[in-house]
């Protein structure tokens, strides 16, 4: 029965994700104007979460480590999957990462691999990121500098990244062949044109693909909620939300908010709605308008004919554009779970 | 409050009439002087609105409106929204292929997929067509243009043996078969 209308599919039969329990009609009146990849990534958005704890994870991540990540500012790219990516081999990645960014930087001229190059960089695990068993260890990466001036003294750390992988969607996870290793997050801190060399060099080696990651304002939202919703526990100090209204001249509004009257206000929403341990997306939505709504009683400012830019609390900020800054250690395996799930919306099916 | 009726008045001769809705009045223009631009056989009378309900007090004098294009910005929440309030004030013989959504920004990355998901939603319960448009360069306007304006023709009745329902019969958006699609409300 199944294969009656083979024959006659329509070709968007052929770009929908295949099905055994589809039924393909002999004649289908769709419109061609429907057939964009972004339907495919569309469905699979989570509309529902668990409410998240702040935790502790100075027990579990090494120290030096968690200073590195919550120290700076990151800009996110998503990657796809890496093929024979090994966590037992980072000694020699960073021996062949070495000797690439130098290569490249002599643009053709023959190089020695050795311990006079100008540079290191460490290839380390980091343990106690991985929410599941299926995350793979979540890898920490550091350049370090030795010029000659500077001989003797402790080296300088002049690009700092990582790759992790919080809370992935076990369905793709599983999906995937034995031989890659996935690790969809990536975050750099340092001079763009080594973050192109160590992209450039993952590509390569990996076969793989980095894109830009920016975080919609759907995403936005969560993390105003989220970061919010653990008030209680941990001091956010202030919510500040920015948006660009695009008027002319284009006006650029930053909202801050008590976190207070922010918490009260999400608790309200939350009491009303609220359905056991999780979110739902119709309560962040909630949430949002009811800021917006004040906010033009005051202004005569519709919020929403604009777009979220940035959300600021004393335990983060993130930014549309893909750049993010985690200050607080508690709360980072929510925000990176999120971060994973934008990320994973990215990777081709 | 008067809805906008499709078959109230008679048609003119060699006329069609287009009203292109458009809440943050930046694209509708543009496209406007295109459609104007392109068609040299007919008369094509563009009129702009903001949102539904037209004024009342020139109900009288306007001639009948062939086409409705809403045009939604998906970098806007308040375009989806507006374009929802304004939906409520067409005649139901608009959806019978005498109106059609127009999307901007549907590439832009950093645009929530919720927002197209709702709009394709919205396009496929009203059984209308939902062309995607690029708005930043003159060749997307141009191309916009066009397409609108070969609607335009036909739901005026100025293609022999084609009609506004025929058309939008076969290209109006339907949601996937899919069991995923099905589970979203």
């Amino acid at each position: 029965m199944e294969t009656q209308g083979g024959a006659t599919a329509t070709p968007r039969n052929q770009t929908v994700m295949h099905r055994s329990s589809r039924r393909s009609l002999g004649v289908e009146l769709t419109s061609h104007f429907g057939c964009t990849p972004g339907q495919l990534t569309a469905i699979r958005t989570q509309t529902r979460r668990e409410i998240s704890k702040p935790r502790n994870l100075s027990e579990l991540v090494d120290p030096e480590h968690l200073a590195a990540l919550v120290k700076e500012e990151w800009r996110i790219s998503y990657l796809t999957p890496m093929y024979q990516f090994k966590h037992t081999q980072l000694q020699s990645y960073s021996k062949r990462l070495a000797a690439f960014i130098v290569a490249e930087k002599q643009q053709g001229i023959g190089v020695e691999v050795g311990p006079e190059m100008g540079l290191k960089v460490v290839f380390s695990a980091v343990h106690g990121l991985a929410e599941t068993e299926d995350d793979a260890e979540a890898v920490f990466i550091q350049i370090h500098s030795k010029s000659a001036a500077a001989e003797g003294e402790a080296t300088k750390v002049v690009w700092s990244g990582w790759l992790c992988c919080v809370s992935g969607e076990v369905e793709y996870l599983r999906s995937l062949s034995t031989d890659f290793t996935c690790l969809p997050l990536f975050g750099a801190s340092g001079a763009v044109s080594l973050t192109t060399t160590v992209m450039s060099w993952f590509e390569r080696t990996f076969d793989c693909y980095f894109g830009p990651l920016g975080i919609d304002s759907t995403g936005l939202k969560w993390l105003a909620a989220l970061w919010t919703g653990c008030h209680p526990d941990i001091n956010i100090r202030y919510l500040k939300l920015s948006w660009t209204i695009p008027a002319q001249p284009p006006l650029d509004v930053s909202y801050t908010v008590h976190p207070q009257d922010a918490w009260e206000l999400w608790n309200s929403i939350r009491e009303v709605d609220g359905l056991g341990d999780t979110v739902g997306i119709e309560e962040v939505t909630y949430f949002m308008k009811g800021l917006e709504m004040h906010f033009f009683r005051h202004f005569r400012i519709y919020l929403s004919a604009g777009t979220l830019t940035k959300v600021t609390t004393a335990l983060g900020s993130a930014h549309r554009d893909g750049k993010i800054r985690i200050t607080s250690g508690d709360m980072m395996t929510s925000v990176l779970a999120l971060l994973t799930e934008c990320a994973l919306l990215k990777m081709p099916i | 409050m008067s809805l906008l009726k499709p078959f109230n008045k008679l048609p003119e001769l060699n006329t069609a009439n287009i009203l292109l809705v458009e809440n943050e009045t930046q694209f509708q223009k543009k496209l406007a002087d295109t459609i104007v631009q392109l068609e040299n056989d007919v008369n094509v009378i563009v009129r702009l609105a903001r949102s539904l309900p037209l004024p009342v007090e020139i109900a009288e004098k306007r001639q009948r409106i062939d086409l409705v294009v809403f045009i939604v910005h998906l970098s806007s929440e308040q375009s989806l929204l507006s374009t929802e309030v304004s939906l409520k004030q067409l005649e139901s013989g608009y959806f019978m292929g005498k109106m059609c959504f127009l999307v901007t920004g549907a590439r832009c990355g950093t645009v929530p997929s919720e927002r197209l998901t709702s709009l394709k939603k919205m396009a496929a319960s009203l059984n209308s067509p939902l062309l995607m448009t690029e708005d930043g360069t003159t060749e997307g306007v141009n191309t916009a243009a066009q397409r609108v304006l070969n609607m335009l023709k036909i739901s005026a009745g100025l293609v022999p043996m084609a009609t506004g329902l025929y058309l939008s019969s076969l290209i109006r958006y339907t949601v996937p078969a899919d069991p995923d699609w099905q589970d979203q409300d």
